[in-house]
């Protein structure tokens, strides 16, 4: 379990990116955590894994205090960078040298999961392309079957069957006691993947809710014409008239579009926090 | 499980660090010690033994090491490697330690060997080229002999290595990008203020001086002469066995502290 208490954090103390946030994360769920370029996405998962430290307030991930940076955290949480880096090493050489850090490594997975992302042996890893890097970094990352997995815009540099395999392979891995932590701004590649949500906006929590409880509280839909402006958290000119999101007053079934969802909170937060208080 | 310090876990760590970039690590040092053979060559060649001999031991182990040190902790010129670097399961501690052996114990005995085997091969090659028959011949012969490692040159710059090196270690972690040039350019900036306000605080204290060296004494003017004012020897005694010994120890300590507290 994640629990961030009051945290506050800026890189410069006269301006904080995050001010008293409290956030709640179980294992069990698949996150995806969504918010504008600049929103503080990157900063909060490197103050998940102690790279950065709160300026007030706590965090603790599985009972361990990430600022410590202690051995017996580091082996259960690990996170991919948006900009990943290997060595010039062959894939055996490092995961040699790597593997044995995380005690529940698993050798067959790794293969198994190099193959299914499509990584092939061919010789040292830094002359790999940037998509092949990443997705033998995302494949080691699975293998180390570390309780926490954090991820940042995991799918930029991704072409597109890279995307599905990396959807199908997430949500293959995935188990009651992990808990995945995808950061990203290009939220149509989390479509069908993640089971919670959690939006940041200037600094500030707008949503964190889970996609069930999304669906059951705001309906997507379109419709041809937009009677009252006041009732729609957002809407968008589509060929067959307006797309919008609203609350779900009369219990409508409708598929959570991230997207619109995202626009809505954002360009509504008062009004989505009432929804989902 | 001991999140200070594990054997294994260690062993581990010095195993990965020396064989994940091993052209830079190993390719540092050949290059190191390729510079100082040929500059060995070239000074005694075109200078003399001796000065061949002490130039190629300062850089060799002051520089080399200095230039080495700011390798060793050198992850954060990416943003992913100093992530990777960081969130490594192995502690602070062993992180440090295995910077402090391999700049403080491998890199100088790599280079003492090897600077015993150059400097033993040139002296024996320049005692085999001479006459024995020559009346110059004992003169000659004991004009040159092998450098020794507790020599009064050797007991300077071991100090020096100690000094430099720690800045060197502690500035890679302070600066993320060319942090070898930029510990360079503040030590610099440090030692230029260092001397500056101790020559404003003799003139203020002594009025006309000669020079002043700070921490260590003063020499005045008086009329055309010169007249020197030293620490007492008890003072120097202090003064020196605090800047051979504890302000490098104390760079290689903070840098354990920096590690620790490192965000990036």
């Amino acid at each position: 379990m994640i629990q961030i208490q009051n945290l506050s954090f800026g890189y410069n103390r006269k301006k904080l990116l995050y001010k008293n946030l409290n956030l709640k994360m179980e294992a069990g769920s698949i996150y995806g955590l969504l918010g504008k370029n600049g929103a503080g996405k990157s900063t909060l998962l490197k103050n998940l894994i102690g790279l950065l430290f709160p300026n007030e307030g706590s965090i603790s991930v599985n009972g361990f205090t990430p600022k410590k940076r202690s051995p017996s955290f580091l082996e259960t949480i690990y996170l991919i960078p948006e900009e990943v880096h290997v060595p010039p090493l062959t894939i055996h050489g490092y995961m040699n040298l790597f593997s044995p850090f995380y005690p529940d490594f698993d050798k067959v997975k790794f293969f198994d999961y190099l193959n299914q992302l499509d990584v092939k042996d061919e010789g040292k890893l830094n002359t790999l392309s940037f998509g092949q890097q990443k997705k033998f970094i995302i494949a080691f990352a699975l293998a180390c079957n570390t309780k926490v997995l954090l991820l940042d815009e995991p799918t930029n540099g991704l072409d597109i069957p890279s995307k599905i395999r990396f959807r199908k392979l997430i949500s293959s891995v995935f188990s009651d006691d992990r808990m995945i932590f995808i950061s990203t701004h290009q939220i149509r590649d989390l479509d069908n993947l993640i089971d919670r949500v959690i939006i940041v906006d200037k600094g500030e929590l707008l949503l964190n809710a889970s996609v069930d409880e999304i669906a059951d509280k705001l309906c997507f839909k379109t419709v041809s014409e937009v009677d009252d402006m006041n009732q729609v958290l957002y809407s968008e000119q589509s060929l067959k008239g307006f797309s919008i999101v609203k609350e779900n007053t009369e219990s409508e079934n409708s598929k959570v579009n991230l997207e619109h969802l995202f626009n809505a909170i954002t360009e509504k937060p008062e009004m989505a926090k009432a929804i989902f208080k | 499980m001991n999140n200070t310090f594990n054997a294994k876990r260690f062993a581990l760590l010095f195993k990965k660090t020396l064989l994940e970039r091993p052209t830079q690590m190993f390719g540092f040092t050949g290059l190191i010690l390729a510079v100082i053979l040929i500059l060995y060559f070239v000074c005694k060649s075109q200078i003399s033994f001796p000065v061949a001999q002490n130039i190629t031991f300062i850089w060799g182990l002051a520089g080399g090491a200095c230039f080495f040190a700011s390798f060793v902790f050198g992850y954060f010129s990416s943003n992913a490697s100093g992530a990777s670097y960081l969130t490594l399961p192995a502690s602070a501690f062993e992180k440090w330690l295995c910077g402090i052996l391999i700049t403080g114990v491998l890199y100088p005995l790599i280079f003492l060997l090897f600077y015993r085997m150059m400097d033993t091969g040139f002296v024996a090659m320049y005692h085999n080229s001479l006459d024995p028959s020559s009346p110059l011949y004992k003169m000659q012969y004991d004009a040159v002999y092998v450098f020794s490692f507790t020599g009064r040159l050797a007991m300077k710059v071991y100090p020096i290595y100690l000094l430099l090196t720690g800045i060197s270690l502690i500035g890679s972690l302070y600066f993320n990008k060319a942090s070898f040039i930029k510990t360079a350019l503040s030590f610099c900036l440090v030692c230029f203020a260092l001397f500056a306000f101790n020559w404003m605080f003799a003139i203020i204290l002594f009025g006309k001086i000669d020079s002043a060296f700070p921490f260590h004494g003063v020499d005045l003017l008086v009329g055309k002469e010169v007249g020197s004012i030293d620490l007492p020897k008890q003072m120097f005694q202090v003064y020196a066995y605090a800047s051979d010994f504890i302000v490098p120890l104390l760079f290689w300590g903070l840098t354990y502290i920096r590690l620790r507290e490192k965000e990036f």
